[in-house]
C-alpha cells in the first residue's frame, strides 16, 4: 500500500527525532548547545513547517479527487 | 585538546540518522511535488470531459427547443402538431445546468489547488534549502566534531 508522502515525511522526523534525544543524553558541552540552537532547532523548525503545508496540500488533493468523482 | 564531552557513538548515530533524513525528505519532497502533477492532470482531464459533456448537453437542449419551437408554429398554424403535447425541454435544460455546475466545482478546485501549491512553493523551497545545502552543511560539522573527538581520545588513549 503506498503511503502518502507527508506521513512518510512525519515519520522520518520522528526518526530523527530519537536520534537526536539518544546523543542529546551523552552530549551535554556548550558545543552541544550550539549545535542544538544552530542547526537543530532550524532543522525541526523548517521540517515541521514544510511537512505541515504538505499534509494540507495532500490534504486538499484527496478532498478535490473525491468531490470531483463520477 | 578537543572540549566535546560526547559519546562517539551517540554522535555518530545521530550523523548517520541526518543522512537518511536527507536522503529519505528528498524522496517525500519528490513524491509530493508529483502527486500534485497528477492530480492536476486528473482534474484537467476532468473537466475536459465535462467541456465535452456540456457541450453535449447544450447541443440536444438546442435541438429540443428547435422542436418546441416547430412545435409550437405547427399548432399555431393547426398543422400536424396541432393538439398534441407541447414539448417539454425541462430535463435538457436541468442536464445544461447539472453538467456547469459539474465543470464550475473541477475548476474551483483547480483554482484551490493552484493557490495552496502557490503559497506551499515558497515553503517547499525553504525546505529543498534545507536539504540540499544546511543539512550536508551540519553533517559535516558533526562529522568534524566527532573526529575531533576521535583524536582526542586517540591522543589520550596511550597515557590511560
Amino acid at each position: 500500500m503506498v503511503t502518502r508522502p507527508d506521513r512518510d515525511g512525519d515519520q522520518q522526523l520522528r526518526l530523527l527525532d530519537d536520534a537526536w534525544d539518544k546523543a542529546s543524553r551523552h552530549w551535554h558541552d556548550g558545543m552541544a548547545r550550539r549545535f542544538e540552537g544552530g542547526h537543530w532547532t532550524p532543522l525541526l523548525r523548517e521540517s515541521r513547517s514544510y511537512l505541515e503545508g504538505l499534509r494540507k496540500l495532500m490534504d486538499m488533493l484527496e478532498a478535490a479527487e473525491r468531490d470531483t468523482e463520477g | 585538546m578537543t572540549s566535546v564531552h560526547a559519546d562517539i557513538d551517540a554522535l555518530k548515530g545521530l550523523h548517520e540518522a541526518l543522512v537518511r533524513y536527507r536522503h529519505a525528505q528528498r524522496e517525500v519532497a519528490g513524491r509530493g511535488e508529483e502527486e500534485i502533477k497528477v492530480v492536476r492532470a486528473s482534474l484537467e482531464a476532468k473537466a475536459s470531459r465535462r467541456r465535452a459533456q456540456l457541450e453535449q448537453c447544450q447541443a440536444e437542449f438546442g435541438a429540443c427547443q428547435e422542436r418546441a419551437a416547430q412545435a409550437a408554429a405547427d399548432s399555431a398554424a393547426g398543422g400536424p402538431a396541432a393538439g398534441d403535447d407541447p414539448v417539454d425541454c425541462s430535463g435538457y435544460a436541468r442536464a445544461v445546468e447539472q453538467c456547469g455546475e459539474q465543470l464550475e466545482q473541477i475548476r474551483r478546485w483547480q483554482q484551490r489547488i493552484d493557490a495552496e501549491a502557490s503559497e506551499f512553493g515558497g515553503t517547499a523551497s525553504r525546505f529543498g534549502d534545507l536539504l540540499e545545502n544546511d543539512l550536508p552543511r551540519t553533517e559535516e560539522h558533526l562529522l568534524a566534531l566527532i573526529r575531533s573527538l576521535e583524536a582526542a581520545r586517540h591522543v589520550q588513549a596511550p597515557g590511560g
